[in-house]
């Protein structure tokens, strides 16, 4: 294949690396939530943007958090656990169960969010992609079709408007 | 002449922008300083390791 054909190509993803993250995902996930083997799994992420400003050094700085979101078909739950981009550890499970929390929809804009009212206090947005290739940032994970089921569920079964 | 003008030009933007990364970092370690003794109590959040697999040469 030519220097040319291979630029035109884009990048092209590691199966192997994507497919040891993903055994990864469901270990932590499973160690942290219970019947964790109900839920399917996908990686999405949360920004939280601030804005400083510092004298004359003004700017925003980004958080991002990563995330393994599962979600249950029959009990219509999703279940958000924290992680960091090597998935060498986790944090706690949090539940969102249709039947309690106070809405949720998919956001358009500014970004195109999964977003979760759990009540009136806070709220999350879980962006997710197919795949991110910034390992430093995101897991690296390819999932398109686990995020095509992903949204099919959220919009057509979870979402509240 | 000109090349010296450019050169003073460059040299005076590098100066700001070194100037602004440093008053940024130091605005910041100020503002870190004044929050410690709020979080100071706060536990830190639960984190589980990823769990080590089982070799599967280790087994009978």
């Amino acid at each position: 294949m030519g220097f040319f054909s291979k630029l035109f190509k884009g990048p092209e993803i590691d199966m192997e690396k994507s497919a040891a993250n993903a055994k990864k995902m469901r270990l932590l996930f499973n160690q942290v939530a219970e019947n964790g083997d109900d839920y399917r799994l996908i990686f999405g992420y949360t920004e939280d943007v601030s804005r400083f400003n510092y004298g004359f050094v003004h700017g925003s700085k980004t958080k991002i958090g990563n995330l393994i979101v599962g979600w249950n078909e029959s009990s219509q739950t999703v279940a958000v656990v924290p992680t960091v981009p090597d998935l060498s550890g986790c944090g706690e499970a949090t539940y969102y169960r249709r039947s309690e929390i106070l809405k949720a929809y998919r956001n358009k804009y500014p970004t195109d969010a999964f977003v979760i009212y759990p009540d009136k206090k806070g709220y999350i947005a879980i962006n997710a992609y197919d795949w991110l290739e910034d390992e430093s940032l995101y897991v690296y994970v390819s999932q398109e079709e686990e995020l095509a089921a992903f949204t099919d569920f959220f919009l057509n079964r979870f979402a509240t408007k | 002449m000109l090349w010296k003008e450019l050169a003073a030009i460059l040299f005076i933007l590098l100066a700001v922008v070194i100037f602004g990364n440093l008053w940024f970092h130091f605005v910041e370690s100020i503002l870190a300083a004044l929050k410690r003794p709020f979080t100071r109590r706060k536990s830190p959040p639960v984190w589980h390791p990823l769990p080590k697999e089982k070799d599967q040469s280790e087994d009978p």
